[in-house]
C-alpha cells in the first residue's frame, strides 16, 4: 500500500462524512476537499499524523465562493492540499495559528487579498497593501480586473 | 588572520576589474542581446509580436507589406521571438549597451526595401 | 537587565543594512529587542494578478522576473506545474540540464549571500574577495545560458539551450577554481575572530521552533533539521544524482554560514556528476498552447529554501489562478523569533542570516516605491506625474 493511500484511508476513517472528496493525482500529492466547519479538527488531526509544515495558504476566487487551500507537507515529501469553501459576502473561518504558529503571515496575506476573516487571529493589520488602500477592495478577487483597480485608484487620486 | 596574507598578496597583483568605458569584455558566444530582423525572410505572420512577454514588438501592416517596430526599452532579451519565428528571420546580436537619454531613440524600425 | 521603558525603533523601508526596502518595527528595552513587527509589501508588483492576463509562454518570463537571484528556481517551478497539468514527460537530457543550471544558481546565490553576510558584520575584505570569485560562476552561467541574471533556460516541456561539449571543460575548470576557493574561505571563516565574535550564538533558532514556525531551506537545516525538497520530493533529475544534505547543529548565524558553504561544495560535486552522466537525446517536447482544466502544486528547492507554486487552469491559454510562495516569506516568522532577545547591533546580520529576498516575497498588488502611494505604475500615468512635476518647476 502506498503511503498516500494509507493517509487518505486514515483521513476517511477519522473525518468520515466531513470529507467531500479526496484524491491522489500523482505520487506525493493529495487533494482533499472538506466541509468548512471541519477545518480545525482536520488540521489538528493532520498535525498529529506528521503534517507539521504548512507550506502556504492559497485563496482562489471561484464562482460561488472563495476556496481556501492549505498546503501541508509531511516530512517535506507528501504535499496535502486541504481545500474548503467559504461564502463570498461574509467569508469567515477560524484561525489555525494556535495549532500551526507558522500560518500567521499566510492568513494575513489571504485576509488582505481576498477579505477572508480569520477569527481569533492575533493581528490582522495590513501586511502587504499600503496603509491608505481603500477598505473592502480585495485585489485578487475576480471582480476587480486590472482596469477596475486602475480606475478606482486614479479616480481617488485626481480628486485630491 | 588568514585573510591578511591573502590581502597583502593582492597588493602586488593586477586589478581584477576592467576600466569599463575604455576596456570592454566581449560577451561569450550565444549571448542574448538585442534581436534584429532580417526583412528578406520575414513573412509578416506577427507571431513575434503576439508572443513577446513584454509587448516590445509592434507589427505595422500585414503579410508581405508589414514592417516591424522594436522597442528596446521594453525588451527583456529573453529571445522567445527568435525561437518562435517560423522563418528564422530574427537573430540575437551581441551588443549590450542600450542605455539612452530618450525613449524615442530606443525604437528600432525594420522596413522592407521596395 | 530591564530599563523599564519601551522604545519603538523603526527599521527600514530604506535602511543601509538592507539592499531592498522592507520595514520592521522593533520594540526595544535598553539594547535588547523585545518585539518585532514586520511590514512587507514595498516591492509588490502585482505579479499574481498579471499571471492571469498572460499566456502560458509569456508567463515563463514573468515567473523568471519574480526574483533576480533565484530566477531559475521560479521558472523550474512554473514549468513543472504546467507540465504536470499537460501530462508531458520532460526528456532526460533536459532534466539534467535543469539540475546543472539550478546548482550553478545555488552556488552563485550562496556566494552572493556569504559576501553580504561578511559585509553586514563589517568584514569588507572578505566581501570583496568572495564577490570577485563569484564572477567565475557568473561567467559560467553567462556562457551556458547567454545572460548573467535571467537564464531563460526552462521552457514548458524541456529546456531551450544545449550545453555544448566544447564548453564543458570550461565549466569544469571554473568548478575546480570555486572548490579550491570555497575550501579556503571555509578555513578563513572558521578561524577569523571577526567572524566568530559576530556570528556564534547570535540569532539562535531552536529546531523545535524552526519546525513549529515552518522555516525552510538553509535556515531550517542550520537548526539541525534534515529537510530538502530535492531529496524529499525529487524533481528534475535529483532522484538520479547522489548528494548529501548539509546540516549543522549550531542553530546560530555561524551555522547558517557553514551550511551554505557546505552546500556550495555539494553543488559543485553534483554538477560534476551531472555533466559526466548527462544522457544524450532531445531537449524539449512540443506542447499545446491551451492547457486543460486542472490544478497542480509544484515544489522546488530554491537556494533559500522550499518554493511552492500552485496553478489552476481553466482550459484556455491563460491560467485561472497562480500562486507563488517564496522561501523568504516562510522564514519571516522564524526570523522574528530569532531577533527577540538580541542586541540592536546584531539586527543586520540576523536579518541577513535568512538570506532574505524581498523581491520574491512581495508579489501582488501595485506599489509606487518612490512616494509609497498606491498606484499602478503604468507608463501613461507615470508620464503624467513627471509632466506635472515639470510644470511645477
Amino acid at each position: 500500500m502506498r503511503r498516500e493511500d494509507k493517509i487518505t484511508a486514515e483521513m476517511q476513517e477519522k473525518l468520515k462524512e466531513k470529507i467531500i472528496a479526496i484524491e491522489v493525482p500523482r505520487e506525493r500529492r493529495i487533494f482533499a476537499y472538506i466541509k468548512t466547519e471541519a477545518l480545525k479538527e482536520s488540521i489538528k488531526f493532520l498535525k498529529d499524523i506528521g503534517f507539521k509544515h504548512l507550506s502556504t495558504i492559497t485563496g482562489v476566487d471561484v464562482e460561488d465562493g472563495i476556496e481556501l487551500i492549505y498546503h501541508l507537507a509531511l516530512d517535506g515529501s507528501i504535499e496535502l492540499s486541504l481545500r474548503l469553501k467559504v461564502q463570498k459576502d461574509d467569508p469567515r473561518v477560524p484561525t489555525i495559528t494556535d495549532i500551526i504558529p507558522g500560518a500567521v503571515l499566510y492568513e494575513r496575506e489571504v485576509h488582505e487579498m481576498f477579505g477572508v476573516n480569520f477569527e481569533g487571529h492575533p493581528d490582522l493589520s495590513p501586511l502587504i497593501l499600503p496603509e491608505e488602500w481603500p477598505r473592502n477592495i480585495y485585489p485578487l478577487r475576480k471582480k476587480h480586473t486590472l482596469e477596475h483597480l486602475k480606475n478606482l485608484i486614479f479616480k481617488k487620486e485626481d480628486g485630491e | 588572520m588568514a585573510i591578511i596574507v591573502e590581502a597583502i598578496k593582492h597588493l602586488f597583483k593586477r586589478p581584477v576589474t576592467l576600466r569599463y568605458p575604455f576596456e570592454k569584455e566581449a560577451p561569450p558566444k550565444g549571448f542574448r542581446g538585442r534581436p534584429i530582423w532580417d526583412m528578406h525572410r520575414c513573412v509578416g505572420c506577427g507571431l513575434c509580436s503576439r508572443i513577446c512577454p513584454s509587448g516590445a514588438i509592434e507589427m505595422i501592416g500585414r503579410g508581405h507589406e508589414a514592417s516591424i517596430k522594436h522597442y528596446v526599452d521594453r525588451c527583456l532579451f529573453c529571445g522567445q521571438c527568435s525561437e518562435s519565428c517560423p522563418r528564422n528571420a530574427i537573430r540575437l546580436m551581441n551588443d549590450f549597451e542600450h542605455a539612452s537619454y530618450s525613449r524615442d531613440s530606443m525604437i528600432y524600425e525594420y522596413k522592407r526595401e521596395s | 537587565m530591564s530599563y523599564g521603558s519601551m522604545i519603538k525603533v523603526p527599521f527600514g523601508p530604506q535602511h543601509p543594512a538592507l539592499k531592498e526596502p522592507e520595514h520592521f518595527l522593533f520594540e526595544i528595552d535598553g539594547d535588547i529587542i523585545v518585539n518585532v513587527k514586520p511590514r512587507i509589501g514595498y516591492n509588490h508588483r502585482g505579479i499574481e494578478k498579471a499571471f492571469e492576463r498572460r499566456t502560458y509562454i509569456q508567463n515563463i518570463y514573468l515567473a523568471e522576473r519574480i526574483c533576480g537571484i533565484c530566477s531559475d528556481a521560479h521558472t523550474t517551478c512554473y514549468t513543472q506545474a504546467i507540465e504536470e497539468l499537460l501530462d508531458v514527460e520532460v526528456p532526460p537530457r533536459a532534466r539534467y540540464i535543469r539540475v546543472i543550471v539550478a546548482e550553478l544558481e545555488r552556488i552563485h546565490s550562496h556566494s552572493l549571500w556569504l559576501g553580504i553576510a561578511a559585509h553586514e558584520i563589517g568584514f569588507d575584505t572578505l566581501f570583496m574577495h568572495l564577490w570577485r570569485d563569484r564572477e567565475a560562476v557568473m561567467d559560467v552561467l553567462e556562457l551556458v545560458s547567454g545572460n548573467r541574471v535571467h537564464y531563460a533556460m526552462n521552457t514548458i516541456g524541456g529546456v531551450r539551450r544545449e550545453i555544448a561539449s566544447e564548453i564543458i571543460p570550461k565549466i569544469i575548470g571554473s568548478l575546480d577554481f570555486l572548490e579550491k576557493r570555497t575550501k579556503y574561505y571555509m578555513k578563513v571563516l572558521r578561524s577569523e575572530q571577526t567572524v566568530l565574535k559576530r556570528t556564534v550564538d547570535i540569532g539562535v533558532l531552536k529546531p523545535e521552533d524552526a519546525v513549529e514556525l515552518c522555516a525552510v531551506g538553509p535556515t531550517l537545516r542550520a537548526s539541525g533539521v534534515k529537510n530538502d525538497v530535492r531529496r524529499d520530493d525529487p524533481y528534475a533529475a535529483y532522484d538520479e544524482i547522489p548528494f548529501n544534505i548539509v546540516t549543522d547543529d549550531g542553530c546560530d548565524v555561524f551555522s547558517r554560514i557553514l551550511v551554505r558553504c557546505g552546500e556550495i561544495l555539494e553543488s559543485i560535486n553534483m554538477i560534476r556528476y551531472a555533466l559526466d552522466h548527462m544522457p544524450s537525446g532531445m531537449l524539449r517536447v512540443r506542447v499545446p498552447m491551451a492547457v486543460k482544466p486542472g490544478e497542480a502544486v509544484s515544489r522546488v528547492e530554491a537556494p533559500r529554501g522550499e518554493l511552492i507554486h500552485y496553478v489552476k487552469s481553466n482550459g484556455s491559454t491563460r491560467p485561472e489562478r497562480y500562486k507563488v510562495r517564496s522561501p523568504t516569506l516562510a522564514n519571516i516568522p522564524a526570523l522574528c523569533k530569532m531577533l527577540i532577545g538580541q542586541h540592536v547591533a546584531d539586527i543586520p546580520i540576523i536579518l541577513a542570516g535568512i538570506d532574505p529576498c524581498f523581491a520574491c516575497m512581495d508579489r501582488l498588488v501595485f506599489v509606487d516605491v518612490k512616494t509609497n502611494k498606491k498606484k499602478a505604475l503604468d507608463f501613461e500615468s507615470f508620464r503624467k506625474i513627471v509632466r506635472k512635476q515639470r510644470e511645477l518647476l
